[in-house]
């Protein structure tokens, strides 16, 4: 049952994911990547971290992706503008193949790949709740913690920073 | 005091510097005081050091000093040393004290010329090359000194250089020295490939365990170092360039080609002693090169007409006495010589600047004459010179220096009967030009006019000069004549003592009595010649021999024509030949291929965003590959 | 967390709190000269704890080790930002507005530099990474009206979010091969296996993607000249110095304490990449006209040339990297210091054309701008060339011929463009008179005694490199114990 569950998710995350690239429309492509986010949220849950999921919704699928739609639907980024830019046939064909050899070594590599198991009899289930999770960032990994609030504040004021008008600036 | 060594070659750099950044904007008397204060501050400290040196005896007698150490990476560890001993002592005396003169003298001499603070500028980097040259504790910061030394004779050859005989004459010497300088830095390679270090004390201490006498690899590079030692002394067969050197400045020729560059490769020898030592061919080519060379330019002295070039070649002649005597391994005599000929030829050429500059420029000898009255003092002081060149006996310091020459080439161990007789017949040569010049220029009737007589900033220096010349000689006597062996004690430590043969011991005076009929026959036949009987003179330039001969030695036995035809035209043929540079060609090529590269890899930078993120793609993708490698 | 841990790590905590405090300053009051003042101390006292601490190796376990590595590149990382933020106060001084925020993002992408040296652990690694990244994304785009700056905010930023993904695939390669994810241990593990498995092996070149991406070389180094050329002249110094010196430090660490030096393919990887960044990296430069893209190529080559000294794999090659990296700092800030004293208003001097006569205009800048030039070049007397010969000596040290070869080779070729930018410096111009408006010498005062600064221990380390070297033993004597 979580076997086929799992192809199930991990394909329709492919399958996702390339809709993202391949799709035209800007507003597809950020619907593909909603159906991304969920689907890995899945694969979050099979793995029993349920609080990683339930965050990966909230926030990615959530705020940023209706951030996402905002942006382009205001700038009004159609197809035509798309197609006005130029791209030789030779950056297309050089791209896919090396593209697509990266994705065959890496098949070839993670193809017969030992990958460590888990032991059932210790496996403790209560791993990813959001108690166990607290309960290990606050104290073994307080220092990352503080640090991703380091990170968090050099976004938000570079971020600012960047979109704050300026006097001179002609238009945004 | 000690700790002060590095102060010496270091204070006529920083004048040098000085002169150089900020010289023409200084006043003149500043630009004195800091060319000769730099000068005079080394020659005093040098006092300083010779007097603890001595003081301090036998037991200590060498001084090291680390000025600089510049990196230390796998036992690889370049810097610089000094290195004084008994050797560099008496060097770095001659260098600073005869240097200070001479920059004194040249404040006067120089002193209406427009590249006053050039010259200085020039001549303090001089002084500072040589002391490194002399101090140096390696091949390599010697090597450093060899070329500085080089290339500031290069540029005071040529000082006015708006006459383009002087920038040819300068060239000249750049360019024939280098021959000699390519021989010795593939001597100084070979000797680091053997040896692994070029630290010369290492050298010494390592080179007798490691080769025997008359070994190939010793001699090979004893021939190669005496190649550079000929070049810069100026001897067979590179002597060319020293005669027309001197078109510099006279203070120039009196400091860099009489008293102390010409004499660096004195100084290379006797400092490899040990290598020449084990190399006995060598030995016998160094004093076959003293002894024919000392005859040739003797020869082409008393041809010559102009003041200068007589004791260009009489230089030449001297260096010639230096190298026999180091040939026969008589060491300290040939550094006594040095010594003493830095003193009169020094004293000769600043006399000999004296009259140029007091007959505007004049350097032709028959258009002088009748000195003797205008000029007194500087008469007096060239005569004392001359006699010490001349070798008049007992009274003059040169009598006793060549005399120690003559005596070893003679009796020494690897002396014998042709090497004494040349040197004998060098001396009588020498008595004859030496003469000749002081009569055509001092006596006679006058032929021009004093316009400036020299002030005492000349006269003082000509003095002190003329009486180093005659009293320089006491401090080292023959052995049955006084005995006093205070120079060759001085450098006994470092340079073996030479051995005279048992035989001829009790016979030592008969030498020296010979040697001083010698040089008195050949003042008197000067006499007869030139002042008594001028007729006789003239009656022999009636025979074409004499003509002839005559051509032949005031061209420098037609030397330079020689060169021209073996060495210049073949090249300048080649030169003509490769116009196109055919092998410039391969370094177009190469520089052809990276214009490609450059182009086909501009074209990667093509600002794509896109472009940029395949790069990465591609980048992982080789990595991969790699990293999967077996 | 021990209370201990706090002190060792004083110099990031002295760091988050002028960073802090400069947001609260800019939030009451915008004062240009303040916060200049508050970034300047908070550094100096940084230095100064630093300076507390003794080499001996601290475990903060299990992200941080505070060792002599840590501490030389901590100082150094803090320096070299000090004296960006000294050329930056004219430089920013000229502008109309936002001169603050510039100070803030400073600081915090010096402290993601520092995490990254003294971290043993992916976690804390990825942090200081994203920290520097994120910071710089914002200040290479920080002077928004100028008309490259966009590009190369939003190149930089897209290029680093893929290196990013690359590393931390490859990261999490690692950890499901081997369990643990802090550097030591992942040793540990290398030591009890004998042969790798294929995943560790991918998992590493999926790292090395991330971690030559900011070191900027080949193949991954075609950002580097459209993002230098962007980005205001001293955050291109703050990209070129701190940016890479950190990665360079963080790889040290890695290599050593992983002892990943044994495993032949991943020094084969490291070999082709230093020949093709030394050659990609000279090449390129050859007919640039663009002063800021010709720094950038060379500093592609000089990345090239530090690898040599970091494949030696012993302590004469960590030596030579070190001593390498303080004089290609020093270079480095000098270089672009220069391009920020001669920026105007309107956009930065990088072209070759404002170079041509610099020396009968302002000598003493133009001496500089040719010390560091030669210093690059590795001219004898300087510390570019006693830096060279060390890497030169590491090289023969361990005999990779073909590595030194081509470093010489590549020296010659950079020769050429060094010699052509001084050749225009000293070159006689018909108008000598000053193009630009020139600021007001008090304002300058920073920068050129910085500069001055920066030219005197240039000389100092090239004539008597000798007390530099005993510092840096002194400091990796504690590192290498862990060889």
């Amino acid at each position: 049952m979580t076997g086929s569950l799992f192809y199930f998710l991990t394909f329709l995350t492919l399958f996702a994911a390339l809709g993202v690239v391949f799709s035209k429309n800007p507003v597809y492509s950020v619907l593909f990547l909603i159906l991304t986010f969920f689907s890995l949220s899945g694969h979050y849950i099979l793995l029993n971290a349920q609080f990683v999921a339930a965050v990966n919704i909230i926030v990615y699928a959530g705020a940023i992706m209706v951030l996402f739609l905002f942006v382009i639907m205001f700038l009004n980024l159609n197809m035509d503008t798309e197609q006005a830019q130029k791209k030789s046939v030779l950056t297309k064909v050089a791209g896919a193949i090396s593209g697509g050899l990266l994705l065959v070594i890496m098949i070839a590599v993670l193809k017969d790949a030992e990958v460590g198991s888990y032991d059932p009899e210790n496996f403790d289930s209560q791993i990813g709740l959001v108690e166990n999770l607290g309960h290990l960032l606050f104290t073994k990994y307080l220092l990352p913690f503080e640090l991703a609030s380091v990170l968090f504040l050099v976004a938000m004021v570079g971020a600012v920073m960047l979109g704050k008008k300026e006097t001179q600036q002609r238009h945004f | 005091m000690e700790n002060l060594l590095w102060l010496v070659p270091a204070l006529p750099f920083a004048g040098a510097l000085i002169l150089i950044i900020t010289g023409t904007r200084l006043s003149r008397p500043l630009v004195s005081l800091i060319g000769v204060g730099s000068v005079g501050v080394s020659a005093l400290l040098t006092l300083i050091l010779g007097s603890q040196f001595l003081s301090a005896g036998p037991t200590e007698p060498v001084y090291q000093q680390v000025v600089w150490q510049w990196f230390s990476v796998e036992g690889f560890n370049p810097g610089i040393a000094f290195h004084l001993d008994a050797l560099s002592m008496v060097f770095i005396f001659v260098i600073t004290f005869v240097g200070f003169l001479i920059h004194l003298y040249s404040t006067a001499y120089m002193a209406d010329d427009d590249g006053f603070a050039r010259f200085f500028a020039y001549l303090n980097l001089f002084v500072g090359s040589m002391l490194v040259l002399v101090l140096a504790d390696n091949l390599v910061l010697l090597y450093l000194g060899w070329e500085g030394v080089g290339l500031c004779s290069y540029l005071l050859i040529g000082f006015w250089y708006k006459e383009p005989a002087n920038g040819y004459a300068a060239r000249k010497a750049f360019i024939i020295t280098r021959v000699g300088d390519t021989a010795l830095a593939i001597g100084l390679f070979m000797l680091f490939q053997l040896f692994g270090t070029l630290h010369i004390q290492t050298i010494a201490t390592e080179a007798p365990q490691t080769w025997a006498v008359g070994s190939q690899a010793a001699t090979i590079i004893a021939f190669l170092l005496l190649g550079g030692a000929v070049g810069k002394s100026g001897q067979l067969p590179l002597q060319t360039w020293l005669p027309d050197a001197m078109a510099g400045p006279t203070p120039v020729s009196a400091l860099i080609h009489a008293a102390t560059m010409v004499t660096a490769g004195v100084y290379l020898i006797t400092r490899m002693h040990v290598i020449f030592e084990l190399a006995p061919t060598a030995m016998l080519t160094v004093a076959i090169i003293g002894a024919v060379t000392l005859l040739i330019a003797g020869c082409a002295a008393l041809a010559q007409s102009d003041l200068k070039r007589v004791l260009a070649y009489s230089t030449i002649s001297q260096i010639g006495y230096m190298f026999l005597a180091l040939g026969v391994g008589a060491w300290s005599a040939g550094i006594f010589h040095f010594m003493i000929h830095a003193f009169f030829k020094a004293l000769l050429f600043l006399s000999a600047g004296a009259i140029i500059i007091s007959l505007h420029h004049e350097q032709n000898m028959f258009r002088m004459g009748g000195l003797r009255k205008l000029l007194p003092a500087v008469f007096w002081t060239f005569l004392i010179g001359s006699a010490s060149l001349a070798a008049l006996p007992l009274i003059t310091a040169g009598f006793y220096s060549k005399d120690q020459i003559l005596w070893y080439a003679m009796a020494g161990e690897r002396g014998n009967t042709w090497l004494y007789l040349a040197g004998l017949l060098g001396a009588f040569i020498t008595a004859i030009y030496t003469f000749r010049m002081v009569f055509i220029t001092f006596y006679g009737a006058p032929k021009s006019h004093v316009t400036h007589p020299p002030g005492p900033i000349i006269t003082v220096p000509l003095i002190i000069l003329a009486v180093l010349s005659l009293l320089g000689g006491f401090i080292e006597l023959p052995h049955n004549f006084g005995h006093v062996v205070l120079f060759s004690d001085f450098l006994t430590p470092l340079l073996p003592a030479i051995h005279a043969n048992d035989a001829l011991g009790t016979s030592e005076w008969i030498f020296q009595l010979v040697a001083a009929i010698i040089s008195l026959s050949g003042v008197y036949l000067a006499y007869v010649f030139y002042l008594q009987k001028p007729a006789l003179q003239a009656n022999m330039e009636q025979s074409s021999l004499f003509r002839a001969v005559h051509r032949f030695w005031y061209s420098g036995w037609g030397f330079d024509k020689l060169y021209d035809t073996l060495f210049v035209r073949p090249y300048v043929f080649l030169a003509r030949i490769n116009k196109n540079d055919i092998i410039d060609k391969i370094y177009a090529a190469l520089a052809a291929i990276a214009q490609v590269l450059n182009r086909s890899l501009a074209q990667t930078q093509s600002g794509i965003l896109r472009w940029y993120m395949m790069g990465v793609v591609v980048g992982a993708l080789l990595i991969i590959t790699l990293s999967l490698l077996p | 967390m021990r209370l201990s841990d706090l002190y060792f790590l004083m110099p990031l905590l002295i760091l988050v709190g002028a960073a802090t405090l400069n947001m609260l300053v800019v939030a009451v009051k915008r004062n240009h000269k303040v916060i200049f003042g508050i970034t300047i101390v908070a550094h100096l006292v940084a230095v100064f704890t630093l300076l507390q601490l003794n080499g001996s190796s601290y475990q903060i376990p299990p992200f941080f080790v505070m060792d002599g590595w840590g501490i030389f590149n901590l100082g150094l990382i803090l320096l070299t930002s000090l004296f960006v933020t000294l050329l930056s106060y004219a430089y920013f001084e000229q502008r109309e507005e936002r001169k603050e925020e510039y100070y803030l993002l400073l600081i915090l992408a010096t402290l993601g530099a520092c995490v990254l040296v003294i971290s043993q652990h992916f976690m804390a690694l990825f942090l200081g990474l994203e920290i520097l990244s994120v910071a710089l994304y914002s200040l290479i785009a920080y002077l928004r009206t100028r008309e490259r700056s966009d590009e190369a905010g939003i190149k930089y930023l897209i290029l680093a979010a893929l290196s990013s993904a690359f590393l931390l695939f490859g990261m999490a390669l690692v950890y499901a091969v081997t369990g643990t994810m802090s550097f030591p241990e992942i040793g540990v593990y290398l030591q009890s296996v004998s042969e790798l498995p294929l995943l560790l092996l991918t998992g590493f070149g999926l790292m090395i993607v991330g971690i030559g991406f900011k070191l900027g070389i080949v193949p991954f180094h075609m950002w580097a000249p459209d993002v230098y050329e962007g980005a205001p002249a001293p955050v291109t110094a703050f990209i070129a110095t701190v940016s890479k010196g950190g990665m360079m430090g963080l790889l040290i660490r890695f290599f050593s304490q992983a002892d990943a030096y044994r495993y032949a393919n991943l020094m084969l990887i490291f070999t082709i990449i230093a020949i093709a960044s030394m050659l990609a990296g000279n090449l390129l430069a050859l007919r640039q006209k663009n002063i800021k893209r010709l720094l950038a190529y060379s500093s592609i080559a000089h990345l090239g040339y530090i690898l040599v000294a970091f494949l030696a794999g012993n302590r004469l090659g960590v030596e030579a990297v070190s001593f390498y990296l303080v004089a290609y700092f020093i270079t480095s800030l000098g270089a672009f210091g220069v391009v920020a004293l001669l920026s105007d208003t309107e956009r930065d001097a990088d072209q070759l054309e404002d170079y041509r006569g610099l020396f009968w205009r302002r000598p003493a800048t133009a001496a500089v701008f040719t010390a560091m030039l030669l210093s690059l070049a590795g001219i004898p007397l300087t510390a570019g060339f006693v830096g060279k010969f060390y890497i030169l000596a590491s090289g023969v040290n361990t005999q990779q011929w073909l590595l030194v070869l081509m470093l010489v080779l590549n020296s010659v070729i950079g020769l050429y463009y060094y010699i052509k930018v001084i050749a225009a410096m000293f070159a006689q111009t018909k108008s000598v008179q000053e193009r630009r408006k020139v600021l007001h010498p008090a304002l300058s005062f920073a920068s050129g005694g910085a500069m001055a600064i920066l030219g005197l221990l240039l000389i100092w380390i090239g004539v008597y490199p000798t007390s530099l070297v005993q510092l840096i033993r002194g400091l990796l004597a504690t590192f290498m114990t862990t060889f």
